[in-house]
């Protein structure tokens, strides 16, 4: 049995015919082509595989491609405007942010999510937007300047 | 495998009575994806996400009604469950990750019936009642009688749970929900303790204490010896104490990759002693003294 779903990737209407079973994560990537979406634990345990759906970052292995009908999905192929990278990519380059960069597109999403709620984020926002993040590089230092300096750049401090 | 989006809760209840064993409900998805990747497909996947009206969270005469398919997230920003429900609060903040409580949902957390599902143990102290429909109509099923094995419930196979009705604690009680787990939130919980308190007008005597225990049995419990321990009694620290060792010897947990089942009796111990400490500082304002 399989069905048809529509859905919008990073602004562009989508539609695909899919097995009910199918994640998201599979959609995006294999069905879509979607490749910054990054596949890892397939369990909902890492968030390499994060997306924001309907605004809000989700690990796309866990959930249903079925369920993204009529949803806006964006992936990290979708925050760049033309040649300019959105603040939070310039950001993680900026300090460092990044070694293997195979958790990278998730944690930009995930940030991405955070500075879309406040521009001004404590320390406990940061940890709690990051802590579904895995980083095995250990690099959490240096994505926590990541988030600091691309909060000053969205909100326009010095 | 057969796929529905069922309209309403009396569709859904009738594809649940056509597959029988064979049907999977599935909501969040959090669960059911993995053991769809890594064990095996249901015969029939009935996805109950869309239902209309099911996700709400509504304040009505002493207590509050949570929709089945509210999410994890919902019930964590809520201002009245904040205000409200600080315990059910707590076990959503402490709730995996922001990516998992975006989707995730109560009624998935409830009905999976996992010992360690991280609401199970503060809703069993806050003595809630799960409204679930059958086809011969509404049955109300408290929580305390609700969970029958790892994955089984009350629901058995014909059931759909519809609403989460969580009283309001007395006023002047104070709870605690604490977790043990390596990974802090993230991780599924070695041990966790959600504690209730009520102290009397005067601050001395308990006059309720409720303990809920999760991962250390086959389904969440209560420590009802630990509980009648300090019940009407005056609170201090060797009384305490005492209970916190009845509640470890009140659970059975069981040996495995996250731990064994002797370090999991001194954890319940542990977490039970500084539960009740910090529930009743919370509410007498006053350290338990020895």
């Amino acid at each position: 049995m399989s069905l048809n779903i529509r859905l919008r990737v990073n602004g562009r209407q989508q539609s695909a015919r899919i097995e009910p079973s199918l994640s998201l994560l599979d959609l995006l990537r294999d069905t879509l082509g979607y490749k910054g979406v990054k596949i890892c634990c397939n369990t909902g345990e890492c968030g390499a595989c994060t997306v924001l759906f309907n605004g809000k970052p989700v690990n796309s292995c866990v959930v249903l491609a079925a369920d993204a009908t009529g949803a806006e999905i964006v992936t990290v192929e979708g925050l760049a405007e033309g040649d300019r990278l959105h603040p939070v990519q310039q950001a993680f380059i900026d300090t460092g942010a990044v070694q293997c960069g195979y958790c990278t597109p998730g944690f930009i999403i995930s940030v991405k999510a955070l500075l879309d709620r406040t521009t001004n984020p404590t320390p406990e926002e940061i940890e709690e937007a990051v802590s579904g993040n895995i980083c095995r590089c250990t690099g959490y230092a240096k994505i926590v300047d990541a988030i600091h300096l691309a909060a000053d750049r969205i909100a326009g401090r010095p | 495998m057969k796929y529905f989006e069922p309209k309403s809760v009396s569709e859904a209840l009738s594809l649940l009575k056509r597959y029988g064993e064979g049907a999977k409900v599935v909501a969040g998805g959090t669960d059911v994806l993995v053991d769809m990747k890594f064990k095996e497909e249901p015969l029939c996947l009935v996805n109950i996400k869309r239902l209309p009206g099911m996700s709400y969270i509504r304040e009505d005469n002493g207590c509050l009604r949570i929709g089945a398919l509210t999410s994890i997230r919902e019930i964590e920003t809520s201002p009245v469950v904040r205000q409200k429900l600080p315990l059910l609060w707590e076990a959503a903040h402490q709730f995996a990750s922001l990516q998992i409580r975006n989707t995730a949902t109560i009624g998935g957390n409830v009905c999976r019936a996992s010992p360690s599902g991280e609401t199970l143990a503060p809703l069993l102290v806050l003595g809630a009642i799960a409204h679930a429909r059958f086809p011969k109509g509404e049955k109300k099923l408290p929580l305390g009688d609700f969970f029958l094995a790892p994955g089984k419930t009350l629901l058995g196979s014909k059931g759909l749970l519809r609403e989460i009705e969580v009283p309001v604690p007395s006023k002047g009680s104070c709870g605690a929900y604490l977790k043990h787990a390596v990974r802090g939130a993230m991780d599924i919980a070695i041990v966790g303790v959600a504690v209730l308190v009520t102290p009397d007008a005067g601050g001395q005597k308990a006059k309720d204490v409720r303990i809920g225990l999760g991962a250390v049995a086959p389904t969440p419990i209560r420590a009802r010896r630990a509980e009648k321990a300090l019940r009407g009694k005056v609170v201090g620290r060797a009384l305490m104490e005492g209970a916190a060792r009845i509640a470890a010897s009140e659970s059975s947990p069981i040996s495995d990759q996250r731990s064994s089942a002797e370090y999991r009796r001194w954890i319940v111990e542990a977490l039970t002693r500084r539960g009740l400490a910090k529930a009743w500082r919370a509410a007498t304002g006053k350290e338990v003294e020895g």
